[in-house]
């Protein structure tokens, strides 16, 4: 021990311990400098980009949807509302283990398979990030309950309150108001970059009818709020906000009391049913039957709620049944007569000596009147334009059509919209078909046989078109050639909306104005000319209309028409629990404006109606559109028919045929 | 209190006796070093508030953490440095029974069973202490010796400090194991190892590694590894932290974004902003200037040390004086390295600023030996 004491030496030890105590000191020196280097470099070479990434982190902005615009019928009624619901959303970026979550949720409320699968696909879509996205539309109140009180299991769940489309009338305007429903991946592409921007808070976009014609009018303008959120997520602070611009609210021509009354006219009937004001051509009725509930549409239809509105084909009620052609039938006879009295093909005294049938020259094949099926025997006998028309006599239209041409008739018939969409907001209504040589040869690469003309001549054949363009040729007739272009918006934002028409289509005018009225006249005895000893002396609808309502304060003008179902797939007879003849039954078809030949009161309405399978067009679709009518002019405008202003000429005229 | 009477006698005679300022209070307080913890102690609270949304009942916690820290600092400083001296290896002695008693009536606490719950006493851990204790017997065993060590010291030595390393690796407490260890490597390192051995053990250690990250390292460990050198391999996991607070301390800039309003720590982006990460908080409001403005109270108390551990008289205070200043330098480094990204996450706090009550207090006693070095005279018998 002693030895050990004596061999240290004390002051050289103090200097080692001084070296590696100054050795320590550079160290410490050193480190703190690397440190400092560390930091300059992190807070004044990096500092752009970390204040970037900072800012990145907390603020966020964020879209405010603006209020959709609300759709009111003429009246002032709510056809398209906003309603308050809550929503489940989830922000992806805060979810660490999204089946995870599912699966938490799913303890707590209900969650459909359709529900996962619809917002998983949501997902896919490549929206803004820290975007909430939908989980489960309209949330109960014992399911809000439930979230909000497991909030802490659920990170990057929230319940927001939105507002989203109700339509109070259902099924009923589901075709002509249409409805709104998720916004798609297509749809998303097809806008462009700044209406892109506009949507970045909107979920819903108009997918058919007047939502989708308007979308632009009824969506307005987003607004933004710029928050700062904290690493949860949460808002802690709004810095600042544009507001949103609300959508404009559309009024329509739409009359909803008429909608319904059509709706009921139809009774169990698939069919349609077009109502125009001649005035304006605003669409006071659209009905397409059945219809569906556009109302599933908006929070996301169930897979199964869908493939039944999607594999009904007997009832197909996603199809539009207004806008979509059918053969017209005898329905265009006023319009074919008109023509032949204009390029005088006819005149009052022209008459025909009907045999029930017609034959080219030089063609064995004989064409048909419809009284060949009937049990009596077929023909009218002598038999002028006015005749032709009340009682539709196919043979006078068989030699009429022959003698006046395709080209002619085609040229004639164009001028009231037919093979051709006038309306002016209803873009998806198809054109049918107004045929014509030309027409043949491109569209089918055939000549155009003399035979076509017959068929034509009676609105069959190749000749296609819908209630909506029924109805607007119907209204300008009852205009004397005064064309209207159908129009569904009245009022923007309740000022009266008058659309600037480029081209404005040309009037209508013939030889002499007096065959307006002669047709007007023909039209009105198809609904008011009675029994009489002569052999079908009566206009067809007479017994279905007239007859049965004695006290009809006005003059109804119309003509029925019916069409032969082409050819039914037999798919759907082999699916369907319908009969066969139920199917193969004709469609049954009726034209009509009211009131007709009235000295003070012009036509109010015109209007189309067809009915599927419906049968006979006078019996089956002529008293539906006298309900349609009768509901507007004496229920709605409750117009004042009054006797003394009756024009004295038709009076004479109907009691002459009384005779 | 006999010494006491002892510097107020001779007091002339001993100030001259001593090259350069042991400075003998009658109350062994240094008050450069107290001006100095004082600082950084009032800092930190400030900090604190400002990262922990002004919560009054932690910051309550941590200033009655300081006060006791103070107190149990004065207390430690009234003993002349040669009471430790001498009773080194008992405390060392009783320091491993106690390390062992809490392998086995331990408490578990964040997966370290390192914390002892005996009644009567406030909790806490045995191995915080080891940090003193360590230093005290290394350099006890070495300072009797002749410098620089022979190697048979030096072994003793190893074992002096593995010992209790390894038993508080198997507490599992690995930061703290390191801590021990770099405490009781501190005072071999100023007691004049041969710089061939340093150099020797460090290449060794280099090439244990790879095999320390093949076989021994867990998970989470390997994870810090690799996040250290790329954090945006898993920024949502692993490299979470380091990426938030790199962006607060990169966004404070040079002057900082002010006081309360650091987004990054208010909006809850960094973690643990209350303790490991609270450079971050301090970088992001006060800048590049706030920064310095700690790194220099840091220096201001590490000159102090320094300069205590090259005035002490005799060999046992400098080693230990040393090594204290060296092991506070260390904690320092490493959470600011950690934290701007210089070095790998280790869950260290920063001293005197992050929370933490039991972690303060062991600082003290390091602050309580430092002036109980600098403030009692020289051993008689020395």
């Amino acid at each position: 021990m002693g030895a050990k004491w004596q061999l240290k030496d004390h002051e050289a030890e103090r200097r080692l311990f001084v070296r590696r105590l100054m050795l320590a000191g550079i160290f410490v020196v050193l480190l703190f400098a690397a440190l400092i280097a560390k930091l300059v470099n992190l807070q004044i070479y990096q500092y752009e980009y970390f204040s970037a990434r900072s800012d990145g982190n907390r603020l966020h902005s964020q879209y405010v949807p603006p209020a959709r615009g609300l759709i009111f019928d003429s009246t002032g009624k709510l056809l398209a509302d906003n309603q308050p619901i809550f929503n489940l959303t989830v922000v992806r970026e805060q979810v660490e283990d999204m089946d995870k979550l599912l699966a938490e949720l799913d303890k707590l409320i209900r969650l459909t398979e359709d529900d996962i699968e619809q917002f998983k696909r949501r997902l896919q879509r490549n929206r803004v990030p820290f975007a909430s996205i939908p989980l489960r539309y309209v949330l109960e109140e014992d399911e809000k309950s439930k979230i909000a009180v497991n909030s802490h299991l659920l990170p990057g769940i929230a319940i927001e309150p939105q507002f989203v489309r109700q339509y109070p009338l259902e099924a009923l305007t589901a075709h002509s108001v249409g409805y709104v429903s998720e916004i798609n991946r297509d749809e998303l592409d097809r806008l462009d970059e700044l209406q892109r921007e506009n949507y970045g808070g909107t979920n819903h976009i108009g997918k058919s009818g007047i939502e989708r014609t308007y979308e632009e009018l009824l969506h307005g303008t987003v607004g933004y709020e710029l928050v700062e959120k904290n690493n949860r997520g949460q808002v802690m602070r709004r810095l600042d906000r544009t507001d949103p611009v609300a959508g404009k609210n559309l009024t329509l021509h739409m009359n909803s009391e008429l909608q319904i009354a059509a709706n009921e006219a139809l009774g169990d009937y698939r069919g349609a049913v077009v109502a125009i004001d001649p005035a304006t051509g605003g669409i006071l009725a659209m009905v397409s039957k059945p219809g569906f509930n556009p109302n599933l549409f908006v929070t996301g239809i169930s897979s199964a709620d869908y493939s039944v509105l999607v594999n009904d084909r007997v009832n197909t009620p996603l199809f539009d049944r207004t806008t979509n052609p059918y053969p017209p039938g005898s329905t265009v006879k006023p319009f074919i007569g008109l023509a032949g009295l204009h390029h005088e093909f006819v005149d009052y005294d022209f008459a025909i000596q009907d045999p029930g049938y017609f034959r080219l020259p030089g063609v064995s094949y004989r064409w048909g009147d419809w009284t060949l099926r009937t049990p009596i025997g077929g023909g009218h006998g002598h038999t002028d334009l006015q005749r032709a028309i009340f009682q539709s006599c196919d043979t006078f239209f068989y030699d009429l059509g022959v003698r006046m041409g395709i080209d002619t008739m085609h040229d004639f018939m164009a001028q009231f919209g037919f093979g051709d969409n006038f309306a002016l907001d209803i873009g998806f209504a198809r054109t049918g078909v107004l045929p014509s040589r030309e027409w043949k040869r491109t569209s089918r690469g055939e000549p155009w046989y003399p035979g076509d003309t017959v068929n034509s001549s009676i609105g069959q054949g190749y000749m296609w078109a819908t209630p909506l363009q029924l109805a607007t040729a119907t209204a300008i007739l009852a205009n004397n050639g005064e064309v209207v272009e159908p129009r569904m918006l009245k009022a923007i934002n309740g000022v009266p909306y008058e659309p600037e028409i480029v081209n404005p289509r040309p009037n209508v005018v013939v030889e002499d104005p007096d065959y307006w009225r002669y047709i007007q006249e023909s039209m009105t005895m198809v609904v008011h000319r009675p029994y009489s000893s002569t052999f079908r002396d009566n206009g067809t609808a007479y017994e279905a209309i007239a007859q049965k309502d004695r006290n009809m304060p006005y003059l109804l003008g119309g003509k029925s028409g019916s069409a032969q179902v082409v050819s039914i797939d037999q798919s759907i007879l082999s699916s369907a629990d319908i009969e066969v003849s139920e199917l193969n039954k004709d469609h049954a078809l009726f034209v009509a404006f009211a009131p007709a030949l009235h000295e003070t009161i012009p036509p109010r309405i015109a209007v189309a109606v067809f009915v599927e399978n419906g049968g006979s067009g006078g019996s089956v679709a002529g008293p539906i559109a006298k309900a349609v009518t009768d509901a507007y002019l004496l229920d709605i405008l409750k117009l004042d028919f009054d006797g003394d202003d009756e024009p004295e000429e038709s009076r004479a005229l109907l009691s002459q045929a009384n005779d | 209190m006999i010494s006491q009477d002892f510097v107020r006698q001779s007091g002339g005679f001993q100030r001259s006796q001593n090259r350069v300022g042991n400075t003998p209070s009658p109350l062994h307080i240094d008050l450069p070093l107290l001006v100095g913890v004082l600082l950084l102690c009032g800092f930190g609270l400030f900090v604190l508030n400002s990262a922990s949304d002004g919560d009054q009942a932690l910051l309550r916690r941590q200033a009655t953490g300081m006060a006791v820290g103070l107190v149990v600092m004065f207390a430690v400083a009234q003993f002349s440095v040669h009471f430790y001296r001498s009773w080194s290896p008992t405390m060392y002695t009783g320091g491993i029974a106690i390390l062992i008693l809490v392998l086995f009536i331990g408490v578990e606490t964040n997966g370290a069973r390192s914390w002892l719950d005996l009644p009567g006493l406030p909790s806490f851990q045995p191995s915080e202490l080891m940090k003193f204790v360590v230093p005290m017997l290394v350099a006890w065993y070495l300072a009797s010796r002749p410098l620089p060590p022979r190697f048979k010291h030096l072994f003793w030595s190893a074992v002096m400090i593995l010992v209790p390393s390894g038993l508080i690796v198997v507490q599992n407490d690995t930061g703290t194991a390191i801590m021990v260890a770099m405490s009781g490597i501190f005072v071999v390192l100023l007691a004049g190892i041969r710089w061939r051995i340093v150099i020797s053990g460090f290449i060794a250690l280099l090439l244990a590694s790879p095999a320390w990250y093949i076989f021994l390292a867990q998970e989470h460990q390997k994870n810090r590894i690799l996040t250290f050198f790329d954090p945006y391999r898993d920024p949502t996991g692993a490299g979470y932290n380091i990426i938030q607070s790199q962006i607060a301390i990169g966004s404070g800039g040079v002057y900082g974004k002010g006081y309360g309003n650091g987004a990054q720590s208010h909006l809850d982006f960094i973690p643990e902003s209350n303790t490991d990460f609270i450079l971050a908080v301090l970088a992001e409001e006060f800048g590049l200037l706030g920064v310095l403005f700690l790194i220099c109270l840091y220096m201001f108390v590490l000159v102090r040390g320094f300069f205590i551990a090259w005035a002490a008289r005799d060999m046992y205070s400098r080693l230990l004086a040393g090594s204290i200043t060296l092991t506070f330098f260390f904690y320092v480094f490493v959470n600011m390295a950690m934290v701007s990204g210089l070095l790998p996450v280790i869950g260290l706090p920063l001293p005197l600023i992050s929370r933490g009550g039991t972690a303060i207090v062991t600082l003290f006693i390091g602050f309580g030996l430092l002036m109980s070095i600098h403030t009692h005279p020289r051993s008689r018998v020395a």
